[in-house]
């Protein structure tokens, strides 16, 4: 029975990745070029090679983080788009405190930065939160909202007070060595990664052993019963915006200081790291385990597509279309994880095939 | 124009896309379909009206080519959120996020970083000035020297509200949203309505879209709707998805963008900052207007919704 259950899971998250990959190919047939090519570039690049597979777990972690972020809350049905300010405001200040403070050891620094990122993505989280939880003001158009004002805050203070005039484009000063994640294995890896997998297993303990996990579950399935039960789930509220706040911190600050180093415009690319977090946390179920699987797929996909202009002619915009189709299969998906679609589209066909014979 | 004058003419202008937006939105919106793909949509609208535009040399065609693609994504949107009951939200973000990709894609595959389309329109040939209109000072920089889709918008709004609530057919939506079971005893398709309600909403996104980029700038940048798309389901949950009540919300939201930027010219070095007033200024009133609610329920604890 189990097992049955664990395949109907697996199939419902395989298809979907399945089809869009297959609408991928036909979009990159429609400009004339080669799906198979592009497709197996991709893989083998970030998959099939000892120093591809560590870059793929390396860019890997900060996905990891903020899907874990947006699982939190959508397990409970919060509807927080904010991740991504969260994470961009919160790689933004760990870059500050990494080029303001001077001979720091080096753990002390990197320690100092992680945390200054993590306060600032809780604290912006916080203003969701207590709107929400306070005022019953709509989360999601508040969390929208605010991702555009980090945008606007992040390019205002590094065109202006942190502007570093020795770059040739808006930029900030880059960290100092003391704050910047060592290179490991000779590869593109560092600690931060590893940082990721111990967040990782606090949320399996959190999710799966500790009061919030039931709690979280219990407020997403009906926030009334919740409360009718005696949970306070204006507390939980607060409490869930917190975790997600300094997870998604957390990923900004990491990707900053392991990979970027300074926070430029196109810092978190586009669809951002919190975006790419939403589908990570979508095609992983909510859950922990198959979030650090999705994270490792996407980010195959991500790493993979800086390549492909190598070899073809396909834009690596291709891996954002990707994506959004995927989330529309996953959107389907996340209301029931059964086969309940295929029987509507059955029971669809059926319908319309009855009606369409009678006109 | 003396600033007054500007501030004035600006808010009409920024309000546009968002008063077709909230009106194209409210449909949805009435018939239980939250669409948070109006933004997804709206880019659509200005790619597609911009980049038709480019290749056909005529503005009134690439306006028509996006409205018609336009309605493919509302189709799209529809087909998984109505038929195959998706969760909404995440299907809006699945269109915005593969439209913002998809217009970048494209652009990078024709080696452009933006589709100019100056040298086949002219911006300021487009401005319409209202003969009797014109004359009147104030009135003038409100009313007059605007586009022809901003005209529509503004004749769109007693139109929408009429629609709503003087037709069958604003009738069956909002019975559809209102109570579902009820309207498919009496035998109204349910389903049906939702496809309409949600593909108004893209035909009138589409205008958005083409007003922003094609019509006032002849200019398409990526992801150029900036959250506009949010700001009107921000105006229509304001508005309570009453036509003229979401459309005074719209405005609002129109002159907070309106003042940023003409307040802005006198802030010098900060003036940078002023980006964020309209973005600040919908929390505030999503606040105030959620409060006020809250204040006058008496339910006690947490309520979802």
């Amino acid at each position: 029975m189990n097992q049955r259950r664990w395949l109907s899971n697996f199939l419902s998250v395989l298809s979907p990745v399945v089809l869009t990959l297959l609408l991928g190919g036909i979009i990159i047939t429609a400009i004339g070029e080669d799906p198979v090519l592009t497709y197996s570039v991709m893989i083998q690049r970030s998959l099939f090679s000892y120093s591809g597979i560590l870059k793929t777990l390396h860019f890997a972690a900060p996905l990891i983080l903020t899907g874990l972020a947006i699982a939190i809350t959508f397990k409970a049905n919060i509807f927080n788009m904010g991740v991504e300010g969260q994470a961009v405001l919160g790689a933004f200040f760990a870059g500050v405190a990494g080029f303001s403070f001077t001979r720091l050891p080096p753990a002390l620094h990197i320690a100092l930065c992680l945390l200054a990122g993590m306060a600032v993505g809780v604290l912006f989280a916080l203003i969701p939160a207590i709107l929400k939880a306070r005022f019953k003001v709509d989360e999601m158009v508040v969390t929208l909202m605010l991702n555009y004002v980090v945008v606007e805050i992040t390019k205002y203070l590094s065109q202006g007070v942190y502007k570093d005039p020795a770059s040739g484009y808006v930029s900030t000063y880059a960290i100092r060595e003391s704050a910047m994640f060592k290179k490991i294995f000779n590869s593109d890896i560092t600690g931060f990664f590893f940082i990721s997998l111990v967040v990782f297993a606090i949320m399996i303990v959190v999710f799966k052993k500790s009061k919030l996990g039931y709690e979280i579950t219990a407020i997403g399935l009906n926030p009334e019963f919740a409360e009718a039960t005696g949970m306070d789930v204006r507390k939980k509220i607060l409490a869930i915006m917190i975790l997600s706040g300094a997870m998604s911190g957390l990923a900004g600050a990491g990707f900053l200081m392991s990979e970027k180093y300074r926070y430029t415009l196109d810092f978190s690319g586009s669809p951002g790291i919190g975006w790419d977090g939403m589908l990570i946390a979508l095609l992983g179920g909510h859950n922990p385990v198959g979030i650090v699987v999705a994270a490792v797929f996407y980010s195959a996909l991500k790493t993979g597509s800086d390549y492909i202009g190598l070899f073809t002619n396909v834009p690596k915009e291709i891996v954002g279309v990707i994506q959004g189709i995927l989330i529309l299969f996953l959107s389907v998906r996340f209301i029931d994880s059964r086969f309940k679609v295929l029987g509507r589209v059955k029971a669809l066909v059926r319908s319309h095939g009855v009606s369409g014979s009678g006109e | 124009m003396n600033l007054l004058n500007s501030i004035l003419y600006d808010t009409i202008y920024h309000s546009t896309p968002l008063i077709l937006a909230v009106l194209g939105g409210l449909f949805a919106h009435k018939a239980n379909v939250l669409n948070i793909g109006l933004e997804g949509m709206m880019l659509m609208g200005a790619f597609a009206a911009t980049l038709f535009v480019y290749l056909t040399g005529s503005l009134w065609l690439g306006i028509l080519i996006s409205i018609l693609l336009t309605l493919v994504l509302g189709l799209i949107f529809s087909f998984f959120g109505v038929t195959l009951k998706s969760n909404f939200i995440i299907t809006g973000l699945g269109i915005n996020i593969f439209v913002q990709a998809f217009s970048s894609f494209i652009l990078k595959f024709m080696a452009l970083s933006n589709i100019n389309v100056s040298n086949i329109i002219s911006v300021s040939a487009l401005k319409i000035e209202l003969p009797v209109i014109r004359d009147i000072p104030y009135l003038s920089s409100l009313l007059s020297g605007h586009t022809a889709i901003t005209y529509l918008s503004l004749i769109l709004i007693p139109v929408v509200s009429i629609i709503m609530f003087r037709t069958k057919f604003g009738v069956y939506v909002r019975v559809v949203g209102e109570n579902e079971e009820a309207a498919k005893s009496v035998g109204i398709s349910t389903v049906k309505m939702r496809y309409i309600a949600v593909l108004i909403g893209a035909v009138l996104c589409a205008l958005a879209g083409a007003n922003l980029a094609t019509e006032r700038m002849a200019l398409f940048t990526n992801g150029m709707t900036s959250g506009r798309g949010f700001i009107a389901i921000a105006a229509i949950y304001c508005g309570r998805a009453m036509p003229v009540k979401s459309t005074v919300y719209a405005l609002i939201f129109g002159l907070a963008r309106s003042l940023a930027i003409n307040l802005g010219l006198f802030a010098g070095p900060v003036s940078g900052l002023f980006e964020i007033v309209p973005y600040l200024m919908i929390v505030i009133v999503l606040f105030a207007v959620s409060a006020f609610e809250a204040s006058h329920s008496r339910i006690r604890g947490f309520k979802n919704g």
